[in-house]
């Protein structure tokens, strides 16, 4: 019997071991099977949360996880309604009441400082050369000549693409949608008629769209173009505006731009002849500035990698030919990957025409403005 | 099918969508597989209409007929270009068409997992959701190699390598939805052997008369890395006769020109991770997406990422449903109080 008890004792000391090892191995596979579950249910959430995040939505509060109880409403409430009734009557020094004071300061009306009278000087010949010359005050603005009808010129079209990028984007396409937008916008004003050079992707020669230009008596002309720069990985936003240049990358950038100009020597001559048009120029010059200015400060808030190539001369045939102001705006870069992206949504090219409207309307108003407020001054 | 296929007493259809820049697939919770290649072809006028009888024509079909057609190819280069060729309403054709293959029953409320190019989630976000939402009650959208880890189960210390037809998406899993840092795009994939075999076989036989589509059939059938023993032998129209070429060697080499972009662009996204980590996700390399067909790819890959130490890379299985099926599984598994906030 005794042998039989310990054969007994050893069996369940047995048994035990293999319920111990049982047990271990179950641990060991449950174990893993519950972090990967966890793994997945947190993945599972941060796709939930993503997608929240595209559609602007915050997550639900009923999925939100439990806040402590220190940070929870009804407590906060509760706390400040305490802390105010302790306090009370002592905010006379809180900084609630200096606000206050400091906004109601800034509400007073600052003393004007008003320009003294300029004497009444008898007129030199000399005077009509310097208002020629003057660029601060454009000669349109001075002879009161409104702009009523706007020109907007989208590079390329039809079976001229223009520049690709290296996800395919063709600048011809881009260049009629930003148009398209500017249009509407321009149109939504009521105060400007705005026409294309092409409304659709078709080939349009640069001689015709001068010749469209002219026709329909544009009074400012905007050409928009991409760039594409391929040594380096940067995006580039640049102006121009008619006139001789040095540079050779310019004088490039003109060759490839006036390809199939389709004008003759003896018309480009003529037109060369027009380059002293001191109006155009002037004014010009001070839309491409006004344009660039705003291209550059928007889209450098958007991408870091985008490089002010400032306002130059070229010679741009379709610039030349317009007998109005007339700008080529490349703004944007398809060598730049990023930018290539970025160009192929909506958003960033409603972006785009709303910078060119901006500068266009800086522009138009700011010569009123400084004209307005001359005349004002006069008074 | 899950327990959260029925929820209030209504029967839900999940699907998982691949939308992909050469072909596009759909898996769903009631069995249904389908794919199709990504190409939507409108008639081009009312003549084009009565030639083709239908008003939208979709992959082969589109491609047979594509002289009747404006056809598009919406996520050509990985993106989808706004407000330009169709694009999102090509987009919107082909999701149409892939729930209708799924077979849904009739008023059945669908849930849907879409895997699209990662940078197309980068970019097209909003359009992907507006182009997709008209046709299922409930949606998120996660980058395709995503799709493909979350299927397979590789979702920690993986590399997923997605190579389609306009991109080649990497993607980097270690136990979170990937960030963007974790994520990279290049341009080298399928279409660009294409476009090297077109040139090479241009080169070779400047009096043959082949187009892109047909190199991209003999891509698709024959593409090699590895040491082939058979010719490949096709057979090409010269001044209207079939004559046989060997096009072995060209095929080898446009094949190859992708690669040593794919395995810079690996050594590079493994060097960006922890170094405690790096040996195990370079044993955890995993290609998918058309380009895992061809032959030879992953001993290709061991073969020059081994400078950096040993690696282990293989191939999925279904490189057709990989994406499609992973999504499924993630729709399957979502949490009810996620879908119900859509």
């Amino acid at each position: 019997m005794p042998e039989s008890a310990a054969h007994y004792e050893e069996m369940d000391l047995n048994f035990s071991r293999e319920i111990v090892k049982v047990m271990i191995i179950m641990m060991a596979f449950l174990f893993p099977k519950k972090k990967e579950l966890r793994l997945r249910q947190d993945i599972l959430r941060e796709v939930y949360e993503d997608n929240l995040r595209i559609i602007g939505r915050k997550r639900q509060a009923a999925l939100a996880r439990r806040r402590p109880f220190f940070l929870r409403k009804p407590f906060l409430v509760a706390l400040l309604t305490v802390l105010s009734v302790l306090m009370h009557g002592n905010f006379a020094t809180t900084p609630f009441s200096l606000e206050r004071r400091v906004s109601a300061n800034t509400l007073e009306r600052k003393p004007v400082s008003r320009p003294a009278e300029a004497p009444q000087d008898r007129i030199n010949p000399s005077d009509y050369n310097a208002l020629m010359g003057d660029a601060k005050m454009p000669l349109s603005r001075v002879f009161g000549l409104g702009i009523k009808t706007i020109m907007i010129d989208p590079g390329h079209g039809g079976v001229d693409t223009g520049t690709t990028g290296k996800s395919g984007t063709k600048e011809k396409d881009i260049t009629l949608d930003i148009a398209r937008r500017l249009k509407a916008r321009f149109e939504k004003t009521g105060r400007y008629t705005v026409i294309m050079t092409r409304e659709q992707d078709v080939t349009v020669p640069l001689n015709r769209r001068v010749e469209m230009a002219v026709a329909s008596r544009a009074d400012l002309f905007v050409s928009i173009h991409l760039n594409y720069l391929p040594s380096r990985p940067i995006n580039i936003i640049e102006t121009y505006y008619f006139g001789p240049s040095s540079d050779a990358k310019v004088l490039k950038l003109a060759e490839e731009e006036n390809a199939g100009s389709q004008y003759g020597l003896s018309e480009f001559r003529e037109m060369i002849g027009k380059i002293g048009d001191t109006m155009k120029l002037q004014e010009a010059k001070g839309l491409a500035t006004s344009i660039q200015k705003n291209l550059y400060s928007n889209i450098k808030k958007e991408n870091g990698n985008a490089y002010d190539f400032g306002v130059k001369r070229a010679p741009f045939v379709v610039l030349l030919g317009v007998d109005v102001p007339a700008v080529l705006a490349e703004v944007s870069c398809l060598s730049n990957a990023e930018e290539e992206l970025r160009m192929n949504t909506e958003s960033h090219r409603e972006n785009i025409a709303h910078y060119l409207e901006a500068g266009i309307m800086d522009y138009l108003t700011k010569g009123e403005a400084t004209y307005e407020s001359g005349r004002r001054a006069e008074r | 099918m899950s327990q959260a296929d029925v929820r209030k007493g209504e029967k839900v259809l999940f699907v998982g969508i691949d939308l992909g820049t050469s072909r596009s697939s759909i898996s769903a919770s009631n069995a249904a597989r389908k794919w199709i290649q990504s190409y939507v072809g409108w008639p081009k006028d009312f003549i084009s209409l009565q030639v083709v009888g239908k008003p939208v024509l979709f992959g082969e079909d589109a491609l047979e007929n594509r002289l009747s057609l404006d056809l598009v190819r919406p996520l050509e280069h990985g993106i989808i270009k706004e407000g330009i060729d169709r694009s999102e309403e090509a987009v919107q054709e082909i999701i149409k068409h892939l729930i209708q293959l799924a077979g849904p029953e009739p008023d059945q409320k669908i849930y849907a997992v879409v895997g699209v190019p990662s940078d197309s989630l980068k970019v097209n976000k909003l359009a992907i959701r507006k182009a997709v939402s008209e046709f299922v009650h409930s949606l998120m959208v996660v980058t395709e190699p995503f799709a493909v880890a979350y299927g397979m189960n590789l979702l920690n210390n993986s590399l997923v390598i997605d190579i389609g037809a306009g991109t080649t998406d990497f993607c980097i899993m270690h136990g979170t939805i990937p960030a963007e840092d974790d994520q990279k795009t290049i341009l080298f994939a399928g279409d660009y052997i294409d476009d090297q075999l077109y040139s090479y076989l241009g080169e070779k036989y400047h009096n043959s008369k082949f187009n892109k589509n047909m190199v991209r059939q003999f891509k698709e059938k024959y593409s090699f890395v590895s040491d082939v023993t058979e010719d490949i032998q096709v057979e090409i129209p010269v001044d209207g006769k079939p004559v046989m070429h060997d096009i072995k060697n060209e095929i080898k080499r446009a094949c190859e020109s992708i690669l040593p972009a794919i395995a810079e662009t690996t050594q590079e996204m493994i060097a960006r991770v922890d170094p405690e980590f790096q040996m195990k996700i370079k044993n955890n390399i995993v290609v998918a997406g058309g380009g895992s067909l061809i032959r030879g790819i992953a001993e290709y890959l061991e073969e020059s990422l081994r400078e950096y130490g040993p690696c282990k890379v293989t191939c999925v299985t279904d490189p057709l449903f990989a994406g499609s099926d992973g999504a499924l599984k993630l729709a399957q598994d979502m949490p009810p109080k996620y879908w119900e906030t859509f």
